[in-house]
């Protein structure tokens, strides 16, 4: 008896702590899952067991079933997000650069933010189509709010007096650009690429749930529509695991090339 | 704009913003009562608050909204099931910030109160509650604005509700000049609401 009261003790101790306290919660959250599913008290078509969702996630990366979707979704973001880089950065630059055009600039930027870009999507399908240019295009707008926000408050942070020395030294409006605004705004332009990343992923794969001929999010909403529930969360959850994944390195990549990229949450990034 | 103005006086235009209001509403009525309890709570209990932090932030900066698939098979194509999926949104930053702002208390202030001999109850009354709501109040304006993101985007992509609704019969039936009234009526209701939540910020910060 004696033996086993220091081993509760420590038992209770080490169950003390948030990962034992997150781990506990993964294993009641996935038995009261299985219960409901397996008994069927209460939605049971919304409960599959968890090994028919494992056996589904697996069937995604061993084999090449998602392979053309995949594709599609990702030819989609990687263009929404090169496409509003390449506008959002610039633009940045250049409204963040004189204070009178930031005055009049930044209020509508911040003002056309809060409209979802999903309601822009009919607008994009007259003109580009229900192929894979019209998810593009609202990828683009979706990302290219946080890229030229991030590059505006970084271009708020850097010195004049930086600006002032390469005036000085002779140096050209385009000197001054890559040479000068480049480097220091490079950590806010590096998060505002990854928060892009992630309004780019949503915007496109949202406008594949609409109408779309392939794609991730076309997928989801095929699951659904032929009821296949398992194959839905599996689906979802090979989503949320590759845009973490993708997340993660762009985080790990732009901490290494800038420093001050490392500092920043990951908040509503899929908004 | 006349299709829109049309809409607005002969139209169901306002009936469908009533909807889309009412889902804003409802959702930050829940996103509010449940957020702060929930932040409450979590500041209580440390080692709670501590683990689940985690989870909250994942779930914030994960693609959640794809999710809404599951919301209609368990709401039915209404608007309940745009109502319980935006207001996740609207939730996790209030929890978030309720936590954040009970953790950041000045602990001079508690000392104080504690010095002048208030209860528990005076104590919350009067210094923790003044002391957190600037903070919850930032968490309240970001869950309004992810809300309204939400409920537009899901009422448009799941054709159910209000104003996003319209615009998505209108691109349905292909109506190019209703898509743009709706598109119009969409980005006029967002820029009101933002325009109203910052006065609403400069009227309590005064």
């Amino acid at each position: 008896m004696n033996n086993t009261r220091p081993n509760a003790t420590f038992l209770a101790a080490r169950m003390q702590t948030p990962s034992s306290v997150q781990a506990l919660t993964l294993v009641i959250v996935i038995a009261i899952w299985e219960l409901i599913g397996r008994t069927g008290i209460l939605f049971a078509e919304l409960f599959p067991p968890m090994l028919e969702i494992l056996q589904s996630l697996w069937r995604y990366v061993a084999t090449p079933l998602l392979l053309p979707h995949l594709k599609a979704s990702l030819y989609e973001v990687g263009g929404a997000l090169a496409f509003a880089a390449l506008t959002g950065i610039p633009l940045g630059i250049l409204w963040g650069s004189r204070q009178s055009w930031l005055e009049i600039v930044e209020p509508l930027i911040l003002y056309a933010a809060v409209v979802p870009k999903i309601v822009i999507f009919p607008v994009f399908i007259l003109f580009l189509g229900i192929d894979v240019h019209s998810k593009l295009a609202v990828g683009a707008i979706a990302a290219f709010f946080p890229i030229s926000l991030l590059t505006i408050a970084g271009m708020r942070e850097v010195k004049k007096v930086y600006v002032d020395v390469a005036r000085t030294a002779g140096a050209s409006a385009y000197q001054i650009a890559t040479h000068v605004y480049l480097p220091a705004i490079a950590g806010q332009v590096f998060t505002g690429i990854r928060l892009g990343m992630g309004a780019a992923v949503t915007g496109a794969l949202l406008a594949e749930t609409k109408i779309a001929k392939a794609g991730l999010g076309f997928m989801i909403v095929e699951y659904y529509g032929q009821f296949r529930i398992a194959d839905m969360y599996s689906l979802l959850l090979f989503i949320f695991i590759l845009a973490a994944l993708t997340n993660w390195a762009m985080k790990a990549l732009f901490a290494r090339l800038s420093p001050s990229a490392r500092a920043t949450q990951d908040a509503g990034m899929y908004f | 704009m006349i299709v829109l103005w049309e809409q607005i006086v002969h139209g169901n235009a306002l009936w469908l913003t009533g909807i889309t209001l009412f889902e804003i509403a409802a959702c930050l009525s829940i996103a509010t009562i449940v957020g702060v309890f929930a932040g409450f709570l979590l500041w209580r209990y440390k080692l709670i608050g501590n683990s689940y932090e985690m989870f909250l932030a994942a779930l914030f900066s994960s693609p959640v909204i794809l999710a809404y698939p599951i919301f209609l098979v368990t709401f039915g194509r209404t608007s309940a099931a745009v109502i319980a999926l935006s207001s996740i949104f609207g939730l996790i930053p209030i929890i978030i910030n309720t936590k954040g702002a009970f953790q950041n208390v000045n602990p001079i202030l508690l000392q104080v109160g504690a010095s002048m001999n208030l209860t528990r109850k005076q104590m919350f009354r009067y210094i923790l509650v003044p002391a957190v709501a600037p903070a919850i109040f930032s968490g309240f304006r970001l869950a309004l604005t992810y809300i309204l993101k939400s409920v537009l985007g899901l009422e448009y992509v799941a054709q159910v509700g209000g104003v996003g609704m319209w615009l998505s019969d209108a691109a349905f039936k292909f109506e190019v000049e209703e898509v743009y009234a709706g598109l119009l009526g969409t980005i006029v209701l967002s820029i009101l609401f933002l325009y109203v939540i910052n006065r609403a910020e400069v009227f309590i910060r005064k």
